[in-house]
């Protein structure tokens, strides 16, 4: 294990982290060792054998005491319907339209229920901001598809409470109208706080409760929002416009710190339109996307050009394009260093051919209003971006609604509060000392569905129902309004907002589902009415209900030149995981990796190599950061192609009451945001501070190990690792010889293993997947969907740093280039079981539990499995995922360090909390301790579908049957289906001329899976010269 | 013989190797192994797979004395009025109290041994019924996969239209399941019989039925034998 690497070890041209890329001996014992962070002698030393013979002899006679004389199965009981719904089957699964509003819009959703019990969330197919394919498939992020955990989180509050001491909702409802009732026609110092809603039926409402009390002020605020953008368009326009792109009429795209793909409430719209111009490359035509921006996001991952710059520099080429356009009233006065000046250059030529520019992030508002004067001068509006009027954008900014609204409570002038969702005594700018001014107020009420760190300051606490749980509606980034429906009773008694705003302004309506149809009435026609009404709930959205076009141009407007770049720039983006602290107690997000950073279950600073350097820290130091009078100490993860002088501070963690999954993890990053430093901060003074800090990162998991480097050398020579797994080339190329990203045939000097049956597989069905690396955006959302398809359980933090993470389906986030360069290239590769035919596991399994069905897929046999973990170790791609512990049943917050712990063990679904069992997906086996697991490519939506479809006497079609992960990709990134029907999409791509096996051609395992090489279409003179 | 010489004789000379005295029982002790690990793995195979074992006949007490024998045997209510999903879903699911009540509004509406049918009908809260036919739960069986395709029901329940109080019938093992997965032929029916019909009877004469079985199994496209003994096509 000790042995020195191959020399090509070290120039590896892809790399997973800054420990691989210098390959420290650290990182070589890590690979090597078969459980790291973990003591072997410890696991043998005789105390802890002897202990673990001992309990496993009593279980032997627990085992037997029960088991004598019993029957071999529990008693089950069987409940009918005493009225069965008119058309329901029992045990056949439904589907049904609903949305998740997040900040104001709605994410269009269709969920998927058995026998009443939501299990699964996808993107409803008939809905513009969720179709991938118009009617077929709709795809979901990872938030909304992991917000079906947090509905069955047994940490939700579960009944009112009133100082602390448990209630009921008739003494809400007495005190409500006793305390309003004396209110009504007046109202002052009353306020409600509430999260941001732009559903009809809340703005209905909130008119309601304003004309019940004309004196009281309604406030609306976000931790995370589009609000730069707003305040730019009334900067603009004069008015609140809502800008809309068409990424898939975009040749040439111009981003400013806009995460378009990752971070926007149209990001599956727009990463829908963007996917269909690189797909289009194998057609002769591709997009290109420049990005310049203040910190590493998805988007800038799949950019073309990408020019990482302080904020200070992001408004400076800002300004620059908008003045090598030509737009009015700028001059083309700023300083740019040469990468910059290349970027501009490039940048604004291209923009003439069919492009669009779009700001975000921490580009200023007057940024914005310069975005909107290039697009108008390149004729961008109205073909590659449309503006829409914003009704509801009128209002001030939340962070300036916020403080006003603290100022007020500070002088005395509220006495009633009432709060609706958010969490502001967590995420309200830390200057306004928003907890302490919350204490001051007379009467406190929170609605929420977590007893957090606001209702705990609160005199009144509500429980809210979750959005499966309840009525309402919402509206997309669109503006198209639909239905929110609930698929489940409240498990815990919640209200929602509508109906809790109907008891405060003493509606006479206080039901959600007729309040809702109460506010629809007044757009949907009054003859037909129901049947309209029923058919909006349907399809999730009313069709025609977007925002009218805004009619405006750009008023010539005053563009200051940029300040010059200050001290350390912080900048705060929503966590890839928690979010804002919204979803930190949801453990599916928690132990999905971040798309860059890898990490779980925390948020490090991220910061340059170069800064990191010149202060001498590394991945897991903690650094402190003084700015504006607040500090905080956190760890710091360096990050290649971070811009210098940038720190990226996560929000969402440091959580104190969100649960027993999300508390005290990570870092509380909200303590140093402040009004005036809110979206970025500047003049922060950053030095390393004592001590480091554990923060798990799946990075390196599953890395081939240097014997495994060895063996291929010798067997293959030459090639290195990266130039194998990885296929890449640039457009330019690809069009002139599209085989230009492989790297040409290799010999195999060693068949390992006998020859497979080559007659087989003739069958109707031969199942098959394809990946186009070139449309992957690594968001996540596959991995989230497979982990609620598949029963897949969480297994903490503790467990993931000895790599027993579960996850089916990972992806693999390659960086490449030089170090130092902070433009620094990102490669994705969701990796999953590959169903080769050809399979190593099965070579080696001793019982036969995993072997080839005769479609073509490599089965996994839960109940023959005996735990050897030989196929694990003999798979090339490292897919294979094995049950140490009961992890379904453990508590993944707690600390598993010994081998053998909870003996005689918990194995007993007694032992799963009866909430979040009602959670799994009864079409797939739950896997017990001491078993293995891998991507099935679904077998269960392939059954199923087949046996629906032979039932009806047809063949399965192509398109029928949707794996998970490719169900939610927003860019249709994962294509499955029969490779035995020549016209599938599937047998196409695996023709296409970019596509390869991975590792087929040196271990000749025969994947079924097959991948498109990645294309970049970098700008003139940006092209990176190839290693190796 | 000089002295050197005898040294490397005696070095060379390969000396007799004596086992020790011990060894002499291992025979007797390999020989009861064995026969002790025969009698072992008989008994452990022999109870594992035997019908009690099985739960063969497992008749448990029910909320409600349901017969078959009347309701489907005398009676002739066909088996889908009640278990109404067999053909669309995996899961043959059991009546609502809707169902019942359908008759027994007037009929025996008054029965005493009906009270717990009235009760769920008013209170609205279902007939705790107990499970009779319970595989283990990584194996997914689907029933509108055997009666589309030519399964009778009476092939795996037996003739329910004669159980006053229902048991199961079959083993319900998975070399059971095996035995038809491997030749579904002999329990395929034709698609005029009706997939209920309890009293259809196989042709008598082995070679009719099997010309009648190779015709089923190809007119209702059975999968081939390797496809039906995958283990995916039960478990997952």
């Amino acid at each position: 294990m000790n042995a020195k690497p191959p020399a090509s070890v070290k120039g590896v041209e892809y790399w997973r982290s800054l420990a691989h890329l210098s390959d420290t001996p650290e990182m070589r014992e890590m690979i090597g060792k078969e459980f790291p962070g973990y003591d072997v002698d410890d696991m043998l030393s005789p105390g802890s054998r002897r202990t673990f013979l001992k309990l496993a002899g009593a279980s032997m006679a627990l085992a037997g005491l029960t088991l004598s004389g019993c029957r071999r199965w529990p008693e089950e009981k069987l409940a009918p319907y005493s009225t069965n719904p008119r058309g329901r089957l029992p045990g056949a699964p439904e589907q049904y339209a609903t949305a998740m509003e997040v900040g104001g819009v709605a994410m269009p959703l269709l969920v998927t229920s058995y026998d009443g019990r939501p299990i699964k969330i996808e993107g409803n197919p008939s809905h513009p901001l969720s179709w991938t394919i118009k009617d077929k498939i709709g795809a979901a992020d990872s938030f909304s598809q992991a917000s079906l955990l947090d509905m069955y989180d047994p940490a939700r509050s579960r009944e009112v409470k009133l100082a602390d001491k448990a209630t009921t909702w008739a003494a809400f409802t007495t005190f409500a109208s006793k305390q309003f009732g004396a209110m009504k026609g007046n109202g002052e110092g009353f306020a409600i706080l509430s999260e941001a809603a732009d559903g009809p039926s809340v703005a209905d409402m909130r008119k309601r409760f304003l004309d019940a009390y004309p004196k009281a002020k309604w406030v609306e605020y976000e931790p995370v929002g589009q609000e730069a953008a707003l305040e730019g368009s009334k900067l603009a326009f004069g008015k609140a416009v809502r800008s809309y792109l068409h990424l898939d009429k975009a040749s040439r795209v111009v981003l400013l710190d806009a995460d378009v793909l990752g971070n926007h409430p149209a990001h599956i719209r727009y990463a829908a339109d963007w996917s269909d111009r690189r797909r289009s490359a194998d057609a002769g035509e591709m997009s290109r996307v420049f990005i310049a921006e203040t910190s590493f996001s998805i988007t800038g991952t799949v950019a073309d050009v990408r020019l990482p710059v302080d904020p200070s520099r992001l408004y400076a080429i800002a300004r620059a394009i908008a003045a090598k356009v030509g737009v009015a009233g700028v001059a083309g006065d700023e300083k740019l260093s040469d990468t910059e000046a290349k970027f501009v250059a490039n940048a604004a030529a291209d923009l003439k051919e069919n492009g669009v520019v779009a700001g975000g992030g921490a580009l200023s508002p007057a940024g914005h209003a310069l975005v909107h004067a290039i697009n108008e001068k390149i004729g961008g509006i109205g073909k590659t971006v449309t503006l829409h009027e914003d009704p509801a954008g009128d209002r001030p900014s939340h962070v300036k609604a916020i403080g006003d609204l603290a100022a007020d409570m500070k002088a005395g002038k509220i006495n009633t509060l009432l709060i609706i969702g958010g969490n502001p005594a967590y995420d309200a700018p830390a200057d306004l000392d928003f907890a302490n001014l919350l204490k001051q107020v007379a009467t406190t009420i929170r609605l929420g569905l977590y007893e957090d760190e606001t209702s705990k300051l609160c005199h009144w606490h509500l429980p809210r129902a979750h959005y499966l749980e309840s009525w309402g509606d919402a509206r997309a980034w669109d503006g198209s309004a639909g239905v929110v429906q609930p698929l489940i009773m409240p498990l815990f008694e919640g209200k929602s907002t509508i109906e809790v705003l109907a008891i405060v302004s003493g509606d006479s309506v206080t039901e959600g589902h007729e309040i809702i149809q109460r506010t629809w009435g007044t757009t949907l026609p009054k003859d037909g009415f129901d049947l309209a009404f029923r058919k909006v709930i349907e399809a999730g959205v009313a069709e025609g209900g977007t925002y009218p076009s805004a009619q405006v141009s750009v008023k010539a407007g005053q563009y200051p030149a940029a300040d010059a770049s200050q001290g350390f720039y912080l900048r705060f983006i929503p966590d890839s995981k928690a979010y804002d602290g919204r979803y930190a107690n949801n453990g599916w997000l928690q132990e999905t990796p971040d798309t860059l950073t890898k990490v779980v279950w925390d948020n490090p600073a991220l910061l340059a190599k170069k800064d990191a350097d010149a202060m001498g820290v590394a991945t897991g130091d903690v650094i402190k950061i003084d700015v504006g009078g607040g500090s905080l100490e956190i760890a710091a993860y360096v990050l290649p192609g971070q811009p210098v002088g940038v720190i990226t501070l996560p929000l969402g963690y440091g959580r104190t009451a969100s649960g027993h999954i999300g508390d005290e993890l990570g870092f509380y990053v909200n303590k140093v945001r402040t009004t005036q430093g809110f979206d970025v901060a500047a003049g922060a003074k950053v030095s390393k501070a004592s001590g480091t800090y554990k923060l798990v990162m799946t990075q390196d998991h599953h890395i081939i190990d240097t014997i495994g480097f060895e063996g291929r050398e010798m067997r293959i020579g030459e090639k290195n690792e990266g130039g194998l797994i990885i296929h890449e080339t640039t457009f330019a190329e690809f069009k002139s010889d599209p085989k230009s990203a492989h790297p040409g045939p290799r010999k195999v000097g060693l068949q390992l293993f006998e020859e497979p049956d080559k007659g087989g597989y003739t069958n109707t069905h031969a199942w098959g997947m394809a990946i186009d690396m070139n449309s992957c955006i690594g968001c996540n959302a596959c991995a989230v969907a497979c982990q609620a398809e598949n029963n897949i359980p969480i297994v903490g933090k503790v467990q993931s740093d000895y790599h027993r993470e579960m996850a089916w389906l990972r992806i693999d986030r390659y960086f490449k280039g030089d170090v130092e360069d902070p433009t620094v290239e990102v490669v994705y590769q969701p990796m999953m079981c590959q169903h080769c035919e050809n399979a190593p596991c099965e070579q080696v399994c001793p019982v036969g539990a995993t072997v080839h069905d005769t479609e073509g897929l490599n089965t996994m046999v839960y109940n023959r499995c005996i735990g050897t973990r030989y196929c694990s170790n003999n798979c090339p791609y490292k897919v294979r995922r094995f049950n140490y512990l009961d992890y379904h049943s453990q508590d993944p917050r707690g600390n598993w360090a010994k081998p053998y712990p909870n003996i005689p063990d918990a194995q007993l679904n007694e032992s799963i909390d009866p909430v979040q069992k009602m959670l799994f997906n009864p079409e797939v086996t739950v896997r017990m301790r001491g078993v293995m697991e891998k991507c099935t490519y679904c077998v269960q939506r392939i059954h199923n579908t087949t046996i629906a479809k032979r039932g009806q006497g047809e063949d399965v079609q192509d398109g029928d049957i949707l794996t998970a992960c490719q169900q939610t990709c927003p860019t249709q990134a994962i294509v499955f289906g029969n490779l035995n029907d020549k016209e599938s999409k599937v047998s196409k791509l695996h023709k296409n001329n970019r596509s390869y096996a991975v590792l087929h051609e040196e271990l000749d395992t025969r994947p079924r899976t097959k991948y498109l090489a990645k294309l970049r279409n970098p700008a003139e003179g940006e092209k990176k010269e190839t290693v190796g | 013989m000089s002295e050197s010489e005898t040294t490397a004789t005696k070095a060379r000379a390969p000396g007799r190797f004596l086992f020790p005295r011990w060894i002499n029982l291992i025979a007797p002790v390999g020989a009861v192994a064995t026969i002790g690990g025969l009698l072992y793995a008989t008994t452990i195979f022999a109870f594992g797979a035997s019908p009690k074992t099985m739960a063969v006949g497992y008749a448990p007490d029910q909320p409600v004395r349901y017969s078959h024998a009347l309701h489907a045997g005398k009676l002739g209510i066909d088996c889908r009025y009640c278990h109404n999903t067999v053909e669309k879903t995996a899961f043959a699911s059991l009546p609502a109290t809707q169902t019942c009540m359908n008759c027994h509004t007037k009929i025996w509406d008054k029965s005493p041994l009906l009270q717990p049918v009235r009760d769920s009908w008013t209170t609205g809260k279902p007939v705790e019924w107990v499970k009779i036919h319970n595989l283990a739960n990584y194996v997914y069986f689907n029933h509108s996969a055997h009666v589309n395709h030519g399964v009778g029901c009476v092939e795996c329940h037996s003739r329910i239209d004669r159980m006053d109080v229902v048991f199961q019938a079959a083993p319900l093992s998975m070399g059971w399941c095996l035995d038809c997965h491997r030749a579904p032929e002999s329990h395929l029916r034709p698609k005029d019989v009706k997939i209920t019909d309890m009293d259809w009877k196989h042709p008598e004469n082995a070679d009719e039925a099997a010309a009648l079985g190779q015709k089923l199994k190809s007119e209702y496209q059975i999968h081939d034998t390797a496809y039906m003994t995958s283990c995916y096509t039960c478990h997952r």
